[in-house]
């Protein structure tokens, strides 16, 4: 029986290592991993300068793990191994609790938010000290706000970074919008809140902005499924979730201009439910410049939003507000280049950033 | 090139066993030596000639030893031959440490070479001053066959992270060694055991070590945490590449020297010290303990020959004072049991692996810690000096995540899943379940790993610094 036994344990283990081998060899590389929402690496070119450097053998290590036969379902299985065996709470630091998915993000990194607060304030330096602009600021809670603490999980509390927020901004009336959400105006799935939960924000806004909006939408529900980031990231089997958007007459009539291209966007760019970040429908993801002119305006009021990815979702519902809204996003667009297209005077001005990208701002420039 | 990585599992290896298997035996060698030189190339191709200077040098030596054996000028090649191979190791590994004491010293402004650590220099080094001390003491021949030896210094299942394993210890299976189906089984066990001790335990460890090392939060608890974690890390780490090495040894033909046996179960800290890199200690034993006099010379001289070599095992870790005071915290903990408390530790059953526990636990913070005062804090903090809280949201979490992790580690590092294998084994029923559980277990294992390998990012071996 020790001979069999033996006999199995090498060929066993013999056939894993080559088969896994020979896959590797055979199988085409794909180009991009759905699921991650990323390019996958691709076979280095081995040349003598790439090896003697050092390069090949860390491209060539990225390769093989990127291109890795039967990669999402390796995936799957450390993430159910590491959450139902060795009952770890969170796995690629995505955790779940009451049917959501969310980042761990336990603490406030206060030279982040300082970091975003000196952008900020460059910004209001350079073109708003002096103008009759009225600049707003809001921060937009983590869904870990709603669910972390609940769940056992560790979590900063998003008011503490709003004061921290504050404290540096004393040019910008503060709007707190944690009292219009809650855990239903997030995605399961993804980080970002969803746009049909989203008319009580809309309403705390236009209050402290002292505009009055249309509240008069229809849904629609995409035809697609809808994949959050989280899906990938976690590797779990996550259940999609329908995404809609709320459109009227109004919405339907404004134009959007993209300056990095020059061209003309729908505020609901149907392409993109196809594409790899469904949640690129609103304003077509992400974009340095736009500006979204409404012509059936019965105002000349302007607003310029600083924003994030957040924004996206939430700048159409104010848009029946203002004759004409500007998004910046000044991690795609250095701040000191604004003053070739934007000229500061009586607008309203919203700094509006999310509480993960203002804890994490490195890519705000 | 790791172990733990797709390059070597899917690639290197299966190539590599396969070839090897193929040539005839005379061939085997060559093959073992070619393989091992593009592994260590993979990941250094700068420093091979390092290395291969290294080998040179051990070669010419160890001939030039045997042929004036008797003569004074065996002595004086073994001389140039050590101080060559610790000339190359002071160099790359200490000369950084030296210029910045001697600056702090002196006020001068020496610039520092930071030069990068050719990655087993402290492990080649050692094996090839053994081969040249053993050729000159007459305890092994020299080995006329430069592909032999250099198949020896350079094989790659020990090259970069040990054991230490001596020419003696496998001259006679580098002229001749047998490959049974036995040998590469119990090799291919030992192998993915050690791969899985490396990737599920002593990385998912680690991230519980970073996540403390990130956290802003300061409590008793986390400190505590972040501390057993990286206990219970190294060991993986460490015990599983000697794993993984002895089993890719068992494959190729060769029986590599143990390298732990459960330290952390040890009673006393010279036990300890029996059971933890026991290649290591063994070399220090013979190759400087025992020519310094070792024990014969009278209790002095026998405590000041333990301070010398607890020195150079602090330094041989590591160019900094950390390691130098970590060896020596091992030196005070030797001295006092040799002088009075190991009789007394024989007598416990409990407080005496506390005891053990607590000090290398205290050990490997001032082991990991970037500097004598970060080792201070640390403590302190494990003591809740300065009045820190005693827990926090972040350092619960970590416990109550990691809590499975942490115990079936710590059940690991002792003998009790062994003892009940073997208990099975005993029974003809148990053998019968064994037969079918292992290979398919070994698979799934194997699977597992490969699994966390895909979704995971790079985690070195921690010896590998040293």
């Amino acid at each position: 029986m020790e001979k069999q036994k033996n006999l199995a344990v090498v060929c066993l283990t013999a056939a894993f290592l080559l088969g896994f081998l020979l896959w590797g060899l055979c199988k085409p590389d794909d180009a991009v991993s759905v699921s991650e929402r990323r390019k996958l690496a691709q076979k280095p070119e081995l040349t003598l300068s790439s090896v003697l450097r050092g390069e090949f053998m860390t491209k060539f290590e990225t390769y093989t793990l990127d291109q890795f036969p039967l990669r999402d379902s390796f995936r799957r299985l450390k993430a159910v191994t590491l959450l139902d065996v060795l009952q770890e709470k969170d796995n690629n630091g995505i955790y779940l609790a009451d049917g959501y998915a969310a980042k761990l993000d336990p603490s406030i990194d206060e030279a982040s938010v300082q970091h975003a607060a000196d952008r900020f304030q460059l910004v209001y330096d350079r073109y708003l000290a002096g103008t009759d602009a009225k600049v707003f600021a809001a921060v937009i809670p983590d869904k870990n706000a709603f669910l972390a603490r609940q769940n056992g999980y560790p979590a900063y509390d998003p008011a503490d970074l709003s004061a921290l927020l504050a404290q540096s901004m004393p040019y910008a009336s503060m709007i707190d919008l944690t009292p219009a959400l809650s855990q239903d105006s997030y995605y399961h799935t993804d980080l970002h809140w969803r746009q049909e939960a989203l008319l009580p924000v809309a309403r705390t806004m236009a209050e402290a902005l002292g505009v009055t909006l249309t509240e008069d939408y229809e849904t629609i529900t995409a035809d697609q499924p809808f994949y959050g980031v989280y899906c990938g990231q976690s590797a779990l089997p996550l259940k999609p979730e329908p995404l809609r958007y709320l459109t009227n007459d109004t919405l339907r009539g404004c134009t959007v201009y993209d300056y990095e291209t020059g061209s003309e966007l729908p505020v609901y760019d149907l392409q993109q439910l196809a594409g790899e970040d469904a949640y690129a429908v609103f304003l077509s993801g992400s974009k340095a410049l736009l500006t979204i002119t409404n012509p059936a305006a019965k105002t000349d009021r302007e607003l310029v939003v600083f924003r994030d990815s957040f924004a996206s979702s939430l700048t159409p519902l104010l848009a029946g507000a203002y004759a004409k809204i500007t998004l910046v996003d000044i991690r795609y667009l250095q701040p000191e280049r604004l003053g070739t297209w934007l000229t500061f005077d009586t607008q309203d001005v919203l700094f509006l950033y999310s509480a993960p990208v203002l804890n994490s701002s490195e890519t705000i420039r | 090139m790791l172990f733990s990585s797709v390059p070597f599992l899917f690639y290197f290896l299966p190539c590599v066993l396969l070839v090897y298997f193929l040539v005839p035996g005379t061939l085997k060698n060559g093959v073992l030596l070619l393989a091992s030189l593009l592994f260590y190339g993979w990941g250094e191709p700068r420093y091979l000639l390092v290395m291969l200077a290294a080998i040179a040098q051990g070669y010419v030596f160890g001939l030039l030893i045997e042929k004036s054996r008797g003569k004074r000028r065996a002595g004086l090649y073994l001389a140039l031959s050590v101080l060559l191979s610790l000339g190359t190791l002071v160099y790359f590994k200490y000369a950084d440490f030296m210029i910045r004491n001697l600056n702090a010293l002196t006020g001068l402004s020496v610039p520092l070479l930071s030069l990068a650590l050719p990655v087993g220099i402290s492990f080649y080094t050692f094996q090839i001053l053994s081969y040249t001390v053993d050729v000159y003491r007459g305890t092994v021949p020299a080995q006329r066959n430069l592909i032999d030896l250099a198949a020896y210094i350079a094989m790659f299942p020990q090259l970069i992270a040990g054991p230490i394993v001596r020419y003696s210890d496998i001259a006679p299976e580098l002229r001749s060694r047998t490959h049974t189906l036995s040998d590469a089984a119990a090799g291919t066990r030992r192998f993915v055991l050690g791969l899985a001790k490396k990737i599920l335990f002593a990385n998912l460890l680690g991230e519980l070590v970073s996540g403390f090392r990130a956290s802003q939060e300061q409590t008793v608890l986390y400190a505590w945490l972040g501390a057993a974690a990286f206990t219970l890390q190294i060991y993986y780490d460490f015990s599983g590449y000697s794993d993984m090495a002895i089993g890719l040894g068992l494959i190729l033909g060769f029986h590599f020297p143990e390298n732990f046996r459960y330290p952390y179960c040890a009673g006393s800290i010279t036990e300890f010290w029996r059971r933890w890199h026991i290649s290591l200690g063994s070399w220090f034993r013979d190759y400087l303990y025992i020519p310094l006099g070792g024990n014969r010379k009278g209790k002095g001289r026998q405590l000041l020959n333990i301070l010398l070599v607890w020195l150079a095992t602090g330094l041989w870790h590591g160019a900094d004072w950390t390691f130098v005071l970590w060896g020596l915290l091992y030196a005070a903990l030797l001295t006092v049991e040799k002088l009075f408390l190991l009789r007394g530790l024989k007598k416990l059953r409990v407080l005496n692996h506390i005891y053990v526990l607590l000090f290398v636990t205290l050990g490997f913070v001032l082991f990991d810690a970037d500097s004598i005062r970060d080792a201070a804090t640390s403590v302190c903090a494990m003591f809740g000096g300065g009045g820190l809280p005693l827990v926090g949201q972040e350092s619960l979490y970590a416990l109550r995540s990691g809590a499975v992790l942490l115990l079936s580690a710590a059940v690991g590092a002792t003998p009790l899943l062994r003892r009940l294998i073997t208990a099975a084994q005993q029974k003809t029923a148990g053998r019968a379940v064994l037969a079918v559980l292992e290979p398919v277990g070994l698979c799934l294992l194997l699977a597992v790993c490969t699994a966390f390998l895909v979704d995971g990012s790079f985690n070195p071996f921690l010896y590998f610094r040293f």
